[in-house]
């Protein structure tokens, strides 16, 4: 009785918290200082044309420009591209340069450069989706490319912006080495705010102005360094004690709740809409008995959401009861959220004939989990198990030692339960269809790993893959994630609670829904530290 | 006479055991499970099964073990330890950056142990059986028997958060820039706690080494004729016992290297100190094989070299040995 | 078998060294210390009983502050106290299980090698060197995410590290012992080889490979420690060291589910050393006095 209570004041508490939003009435930016990042994320290198992630991304996107970047409602804006417009068909987009644009090594950035660079995304990138209908882009001129599509794709605009697709140059790249592993990935000539000074690999990146960036007057920070901190007592330690001024991405709630409370310190839960980190328990659907619809929804309902959200992450993460991330435009908040009914859980077990036997227990299962982000994965874990013991359900916990393991064992189809974390990226064709299509199961990993296949589900999303209208698209998403509440391949847990801590006398902290992962030139320093 | 032939025969049976701990450890790694395309898979956010076989190609990982394991160990022949699968650059780029922030840490800490528990067991030794010999060992076997990463966390905590007198984590400070002394005293600064975390943990056995030692010696015949000489305590505990106290611990110390890394591996840990144990802990989490298999090449190469060396000062603090052993 | 009753027995001087153990007042503190931490550990659950994997409260309250809740929660709201009664006994059983791997491995090679000497001594030496030149954790750590982490594979890999320093410890013994005068009469006499190494120059030899295996114990649960404190111990088995692993992420804000492990494994191994030493020094007279 008392728990319940202690947990609902935690909620409302944190509900409050969350509700400051810090500060962000600017005065003039200031020119000048110096910004340290702090970040658990090793980059393998430095080029996101052909390395995806957060770890790349963020340094990636100062040292490269895209066409296009996104504010903080979903709405493109120009960057690179000046101005864009489709064709009635849907079946192009002309996109226009700025003039004055220069790479770090002081040649012009063209339209050639555009075209070779998407070129190369698409051939080495690994979200293929992106511009798998992009047949040719024209160079009509120099400041001016069109993207002849094999079909409409409404999804081109948001790959065109932040670390998915930088600008790189054709002059130092189309040498005809190998992109994917180019000397010049790791000390890169970009076209972003800030040039490379020195990359020491899981150690420390220190970034530069670039002075001939193509908007006048930024970026406002002299210089930016990106630290790499494996442990993350001491990203919070650091941060206390003034060592580091920004740590973005940090999902730890202890490190929450305790730097919340530090002066001199402010926070931010925004900038995540796009990459959209969820968290949750994928079935099997290919075993017995997970291949039972009923086993999984009973599942579904005897794990309490509530309790993760509440007690295990203090109130730090919101909660995601579908594929597509809550704070999406496409979100549909109809759908069947599984809130905790132990009863029905034992019901549904019973009706699908697993009997209790006599010892209290019905069927075993086993549970993975990705190892590394113990309070998101392998604590949810260690909870599920505690749980589905109260309706018989006997779970194994099998750890991994380490993440080539886990997903060693995920991709070949080789568990019954298993934790995720996955990222929309944006646009669900980028980084929620992977999950459902049926012609999508592969043996690789965050592929349809569940074997989960519907036919309605499939023809949903190739249909929303091009539809260029926003209402009709939304309608189609709808029906989609009803079939998926309803089917449970998935059982849906939190969004990752991501905050992004920085030193209250910061400016203009990124908050577009690409957050850190996108051009920090308007960030500053209102007064100095 | 002997000295040089002796130092080319240890180093070339010691380049032996080193090749030997490359073999052993790419067989074991390459036997388990998941494969060095499923991390940069990991990293990318998920990749697609041709790109997965495009990596395995590009490392020679499609082919069969034993051709991988001959190629490897040819291009060791020629003191190339490859390219790093996770950073796409040479292994031994990334070992040079690392290898001196541990050879630092590791040497300073065994100083300073070395230094504290050889003080601290000669004055337990006046009196064996005092309460300082008594303090002594209680309090050395207390830094021996807390966890290692424990007391790191906890010297953080005091030094760090509490009593900020230290910095919290690295080699020098993310925004400090220039060279010289003033980088000197930053890296001084840092090292401070994670030195002292390492040394204290070896304290305990100097200290209780050079503590018995010094006990034999100071009741041999030829301490007992310096003393019967009237020769006073200092010089007698300066010029004579600790001579011959300190080969005990030259051998041990030349022993603990070994552990000395290990330990130092989680002392970097603690206090994100860029050194070749981080480096290799990351290594082995990613299956970055060339890159674990050229740190335990040098980090074996290191124990060969420091036990080279204990055997060296003790011909050279020994003549007998010289002559004799084996 | 008449024959072999007249080898003469050598002095045990393990009723004197006793005796001198008793005198040493830390070290009789250590084994004192040790019985009630084994106690604790063997019939810890009559005084409480519980799956130490229940979820019993809030996570991470802290001790004292619900009644019945004496060592607070953990990260999950699982209990401390029935986590420390019940981890006790696999952190326990590592060391004891690693100590005994390196204790086997090593006297055995470091026997065979002291007692025969040449290339059997050779030969075994050089293995002896190759696993001292191994970075013990490192090769711990390969081994373990080898054979993915459980208990006996971290007793294993432990076992499999520290056994050289046993080794050369018997092998010296072996060396010294081999010549003395009874042992030649043994052999005189007819007795084997494998019985005068078990039966002769073993027990001769066993006081200082006692003080090693003892403190092998205290090295061993230390090493698991290590071990999960990098996230590569047994998931699945409670010990000290999981706690401290799992918990560590949140030692800034609540010491205890840390500390409380911590504390346990180090005064477990506090008593374990101090049992040791007062062994050495039982075992050494020299040391007793000037």
């Amino acid at each position: 009785m008392k728990l319940t209570r202690r947990i609902l004041f935690g909620a409302v508490a944190s509900a409050m918290a969350l509700g400051l939003a810090p500060g962000m009435l600017a005065a003039e930016p200031r020119q000048g200082g110096e910004l340290v990042i702090i970040s658990t994320q090793a980059p393998r290198h430095l080029n996101p044309a052909v390395q995806s992630g957060i770890a790349t991304g963020v340094p990636g996107t100062q040292i490269f420009a895209s066409l296009l970047r996104y504010d903080d409602e979903w709405n493109p804006q120009p960057y690179l591209a000046e101005s864009w417009e489709w064709a009635d068909d849907g079946l192009s987009l002309t996109v226009n340069l700025v003039q004055n644009a220069v790479f770090h090594d002081g040649e012009p950035i063209t339209s050639s450069d555009v075209a070779f660079s998407i070129m190369t995304i698409k051939a080495n990138h690994p979200f293929q989706t992106m511009f798998a209908p992009v047949e040719e882009v024209e160079t009509p001129d120099d400041h001016t490319a069109i993207f002849r599509l094999s079909h409409p794709h409404p999804a081109l605009l948001l790959a065109l912006s932040s670390a998915l697709s930088p600008i790189i140059p054709e002059h130092v790249y189309g040498d005809g080495q190998d992109v994917a592993n180019h000397p010049a990935n790791n000390e890169p000539v970009g076209s972003g705010p800030f040039r490379l000074v020195e990359f020491r690999p899981g150690e420390q990146i220190t970034l530069e102005r670039f002075d001939d960036f193509f908007i006048e007057g930024r970026p406002y920070l002299d210089r930016m360094i990106i630290r790499i901190v494996r442990d993350p007592s001491t990203l919070v330690l650091a941060m206390e004690a003034g060592e580091a001024d920004m740590l973005p991405y940090f999902s730890e709630s202890q490190g929450i709740r305790r730097l919340e409370g530090v002066s001199g310190l402010d926070f931010t839960t925004r900038g995540y809409e796009g990459i959209g980190a969820l968290n949750w328990l994928a079935f099997n659907t290919r075993r017995e008995p997970l291949d039972d619809v009923r086993v999984r929804q009973a599942i579904a309902y005897a794990v309490d959401r509530d309790f993760i959200i509440n007690a295990l992450h203090r109130g730090t993460s919101e909660p995601q009861r579908g594929p597509i991330i809550e704070s999406s435009p496409f979100f549909n908040p109809e759908i069947e959220a599984y809130d905790l009914d132990v009863d029905r859980a034992n019901a549904l077990l019973d009706e699908a004939g697993h009997e209790r036997g006599s010892d209290g227990n019905r069927f075993t299962l086993t549970i993975d989990y990705i190892p590394g982000t113990a309070e998101q994965q392998q604590n949810v874990a260690e909870y599920i198990r505690s749980q589905l013991r109260r309706v018989g359900i006997d779970v194994d916990v099998r750890a991994a030692p380490d993440f080539p393991t886990w997903a060693g064992r995920v991709s070949s189809g080789d568990f019954d339960l298993t934790m995720d974390l996955v990222f929309n990226w944006g646009d669900p064709v980028i980084g929620v269809h992977r999950t459902y299509l049926s012609s999508n199961i592969r043996p690789v990993i965050w592929s349809n790993t569940q074997g989960y296949a519907n036919e309605r589900v499939d023809a949903l999303l190739d249909e929303a893959a091009q539809e260029v209208d926003a209402e009709r698209r939304t309608a189609l998403y709808a029906e989609f994630q009803e079939i998926i509440a309803d089917e449970v391949p998935i059982y849906f847990l939190n969004v990752l609670p991501y905050h992004t801590f920085h030193d209250d006398r910061l400016s203009n902290i990124p908050v577009s829904i690409w957050g850190a992962m996108q051009s920090m030139d308007e960030v500053y320093w209102s007064e100095d530290r | 006479m002997g000295t040089i032939r002796y130092i080319f025969r240890r180093l070339g049976y010691g380049l032996i055991l080193m090749v030997g701990v490359v073999v052993l450890n790419f067989l074991l790694i390459h036997a388990a499970p998941g494969d060095p395309a499923e991390v940069i898979a990991g990293e990318m956010g998920g990749i697609t099964e041709q790109m997965m076989a495009d990596i395995r190609a590009r490392y020679g990982l499609d082919r069969p073990l034993p051709v991988q394991l001959g190629i490897y160990l040819a291009n060791i022949a020629r003191f190339d330890l490859g390219m790093s699968y996770y950073f796409d650059r040479p292994v031994s780029q990334l070992i040079g950056q690392r290898i001196w922030p541990t050879v630092l840490l590791v040497l300073t800490a065994q100083v300073i142990a070395i230094f504290l528990g050889v003080v601290m067991g000669v004055l337990a030794s006046r009196r064996p059986n005092g309460p300082f010999s008594g303090f002594v060992s209680v309090f050395s076997t207390v830094g021996y028997a807390a966890p290692v990463f424990w007391t790191g966390l906890m010297l953080i905590i005091l030094f760090s958060v509490i009593v900020p007198m230290f910095p919290v984590e690295g080699m020098s400070s993310a925004r400090f820039r220039g060279g010289g002394f003033a980088y000197a005293l930053n890296v001084a600064h840092h090292l401070v706690l994670p030195a002292t975390t390492l040394a204290i943990i070896f304290l305990a056995q100097y200290a209780r080494l050079s503590r018995a030692s010094m006990i034999e010696v100071l009741g041999a015949d030829y301490v007992r004729t310096a003393r019967a000489k009237g020769l006073g305590e200092g010089p007698v505990i300066f010029r004579h016992a600790l001579r011959n106290a300190v080969l005990p611990i030259l051998t041990v110390a030349g022993i603990q290297f070994g552990n000395l890394i290990s330990g130092a591996l989680l002392v970097e840990t603690v206090f994100n100190w860029p050194g070749m144990g981080r480096l290799a802990f990351d290594s082995v989490l990613r299956r970055d094989y060339p890159t674990l298999l050229g740190v335990l090449f040098c980090a074996s190469g290191v124990v060969v070299l420091a036990n080279l060396v204990t055997d060296l000062s003790y011909r050279l603090a020994d003549p007998r040995i010289r002559t004799g052993g084996r | 078998m008449a024959k072999t009753d007249t080898i003469p027995e050598a002095v045990s001087p393990l009723r004197e060294a006793w005796g001198q153990f008793l005198k040493n007042r830390p070290a009789v503190f250590g084994l004192a210390l040790l019985s009630v931490i084994v106690g604790l550990v063997l019939y810890g659950h009559f005084l409480h009983d519980a799956d130490p994997y229940d979820i019993v409260w809030m996570p991470l309250t802290p001790p004292g502050d619900e009644a019945g809740i004496w060592f607070g929660t953990d990260f999950l709201g699982r209990d401390m106290m029935t986590g420390l009664l019940k981890g006790g006994g696999p952190t326990l059983l590592v060391g004891l299980s690693a100590a005994l791997i390196t204790v086997v491995i090593g006297i055995l090679m470091g026997a065979l090698a002291g007692y025969f000497g040449g290339w059997v001594d050779d030969l075994l030496m050089r293995l002896t060197e190759f696993f001292q030149v191994l970075p013990a954790l490192l090769f711990a750590m390969v081994l373990v995410t080898l054979f993915s982490p459980s208990l006996w594979t971290v007793a294993f890999a432990i076992g499999i590290v520290s056994w050289p320093q046993t080794a050369r410890l018997t092998r010296a013994e072996f060396l010294r012992i081999r010549e003395l005068e009874y042992v030649t009469a043994a052999r005189s006499i007819g007795a084997g080889n494998g019985r005068i190494i078990a039966r002769v120059i073993l027990p001769n030899a066993l006081p200082p490979l006692i003080v090693s295996a003892t403190l092998t114990i205290g090295v061993a649960i230390l090493f698991e420690a290590g071990l999960s404190f990098l996230g590569l111990g047994d998931p699945n088995t409670m010990s000290w060291g999981l706690m401290i692993g799992q918990n560590r992420n949140y030692i800034l804000d609540a010491w205890w589910p840390v500390t409380l492990p911590g504390l346990a494994i180090f005064l477990t191994v506090f008593a374990v050393s101090l049992v040791g030493d007062g062994l050495n020094d039982a075992f050494n007279p020299k040391l007793r006095s000037r």
